[in-house]
């Protein structure tokens, strides 16, 4: 959003980010397991705001009937899911990653064809430490950058510290979000 | 390839912002030559101003925030208001706002700010209880967008020189023009009087247009990261309706925060001199956002 969108009062909002900025986490994921021991808990999200148009339901529910069949030869499993602020969950299981990462990227593009491309929010991937903690990958689709998310017990509470160590850690690999006020918590992922 | 976006121009708009600031810029560029032809007392007046004005753009916001008696309140203290804001933020692509909350029953909300990074919405009890989630994401995104698209700089900014109109006018009014000892070297205390007064009731008006317009824009802004005209349209209904019932005596403390309000409180001014469109035609561009939205994708199911 330029100076002069603001000025006039325009407002957009942004379509996906390039796709090889989402691909960048199965090379970097080779590195996670065996430097980090950081594995994947075989669960993949993507989120997105759902619409009452006429198209909407078909263009999901065609890529949910997509996703199973592919699944049939990969292994991997498809469920939907509202969360409770109103929001849609295409929720993928593999304990493959390139099949996760493929199969977020499918549902990512199915709803940009029909033209719902700025609807979607983030992926979420998540993984358990090496000390078999659980944490996420957030992919923010707006902005094509990665930030990590742990939650900590009580409520909306996370673990900063864990999260800067995993940016050190993992910063080299992902094209990862600079901006800390960008780290937007995503409460109540439902992997 | 991909087809556009859910939501498409509104040429019509932005023409009419653009012609209100162009008319704006206008009067006050006149009115600054006249100030400036008229000498070194009104540039006094005009510096003095420049200092309100930067107090204006500085402090407003906290002046605004403690006179609404609102607390900006943490994460922990207002969970499901910082999740649904965090949200609109992904969506909006926005650095996360300061969160506050007044506790008063009359259902409002506002933004503040100069900048991005340095901006608070504020929402009040009452608008919290009365709305369901949807309707309040509406709002908030709303709000959201004022900040986007900087309205209150853009309004500071374009109130500066009709306060010193009205500086001028009201200095004009308290000593007469008794003091006409000058020679007359440039127009007189008396003309600047009067074409101070002049600058101020148009600019007043056409504030008030801009004002409008930028709401429009507010409510086109919310549509389009909601992907929901009609969430805002239905708690537009549900604030004015409460707002009408609710007696006139709570309301006097509010009038100085109307610009910022989601929706003014009280028996509305109407036509030329509201900050706010007319609950109608709000209501009616959002739902020609609707069926926008719906419209185009009727159109694009194949048969």
């Amino acid at each position: 959003m330029g100076f002069l969108d603001a000025f006039l009062g325009k407002r957009k909002v942004a379509a996906p980010a390039a796709t090889d900025r989402l691909f960048a986490l199965t090379t970097a994921y080779v590195d996670l397991e065996t430097a980090q021991g950081i594995k994947t808990r075989g669960a993949a999200g993507i989120v997105f705001q759902q619409l009452a148009t006429a198209d909407f339901a078909q263009i999901l529910s065609d890529t949910e009937e997509l996703l199973a069949g592919t699944g049939e030869e990969t292994g991997s499993t498809v469920e939907t899911q509202d969360d409770e602020f109103g929001y849609k969950w295409v929720i993928v299981r593999d304990d493959d990653m390139d099949d996760l990462v493929v199969s977020v990227n499918t549902v990512a593009d199915n709803l940009s064809l029909g033209g719902y491309g700025d609807r979607i929010l983030a992926a979420v991937f998540s993984f358990n430490d090496a000390q078999g903690k659980p944490l996420y990958l957030i992919y923010n689709y707006k902005r094509g950058n990665w930030y990590p998310f742990v939650p900590a017990s009580g409520q909306q509470q996370r673990a900063n510290e864990r999260e800067f160590q995993l940016k050190a850690q993992l910063g080299g690999g992902l094209p990862f979000e600079e901006d800390i006020a960008r780290w937007f918590p995503l409460w109540g992922i439902p992997i | 390839m991909a087809r556009p976006t859910s939501f498409g121009k509104d040429t019509g708009l932005q023409a009419r912002m653009l012609l209100t600031m162009f008319l704006l810029g206008l009067v006050y560029v006149v009115f600054m030559g006249v100030l400036f032809a008229a000498g070194a007392g009104v540039i006094t007046i005009v510096l003095f101003a420049g200092v309100l004005f930067a107090v204006q753009l500085f402090a407003s916001d906290k002046l605004a925030l403690r006179s609404m008696g609102a607390k900006v309140v943490s994460p922990a203290e207002a969970p499901e208001l910082h999740a649904m804001i965090e949200r609109l933020c992904i969506q909006a692509d926005l650095p996360k706002p300061k969160i506050a909350i007044a506790d008063t029953p009359m259902p409002n909300a506002f933004a503040m700010g100069r900048s991005k990074k340095s901006a608070t919405v504020c929402a009040t009890t009452g608008i919290m209880n009365l709305l369901s989630p949807t309707e309040l994401e509406g709002v908030m995104a709303h709000e959201l967008t004022h900040i986007a698209n900087r309205d209150m700089v853009i309004m500071t900014v374009a109130s500066f020189f009709a306060s010193v109109a009205s500086m001028i006018t009201q200095f004009g009014f308290f000593f007469g023009g008794g003091h006409s000892q000058s020679d007359d070297d440039g127009p007189g205390f008396l003309v600047v009087v009067l074409v101070s007064m002049v600058v101020y009731v148009i600019s007043f008006m056409l504030m008030q247009a801009l004002s409008r317009y930028r709401e429009f824009a507010a409510d086109r802004g919310a549509a389009v990261i909601t992907g929901r005209p009609s969430g805002l349209a239905s708690a537009l209904m549900k604030i004015s309706n409460v707002n009408e019932r609710i007696p006139q005596q709570d309301l006097r403390a509010a009038s100085e925060m109307q610009a910022f309000f989601i929706s003014p409180v009280g028996k509305s001014v109407a036509g030329l001199f509201a900050t706010h469109p007319p609950m109608e035609k709000r209501l009616a561009a959002l739902q020609r956002l609707e069926s926008q939205l719906q419209g185009q994708r009727m159109a694009s199911i194949p048969a």
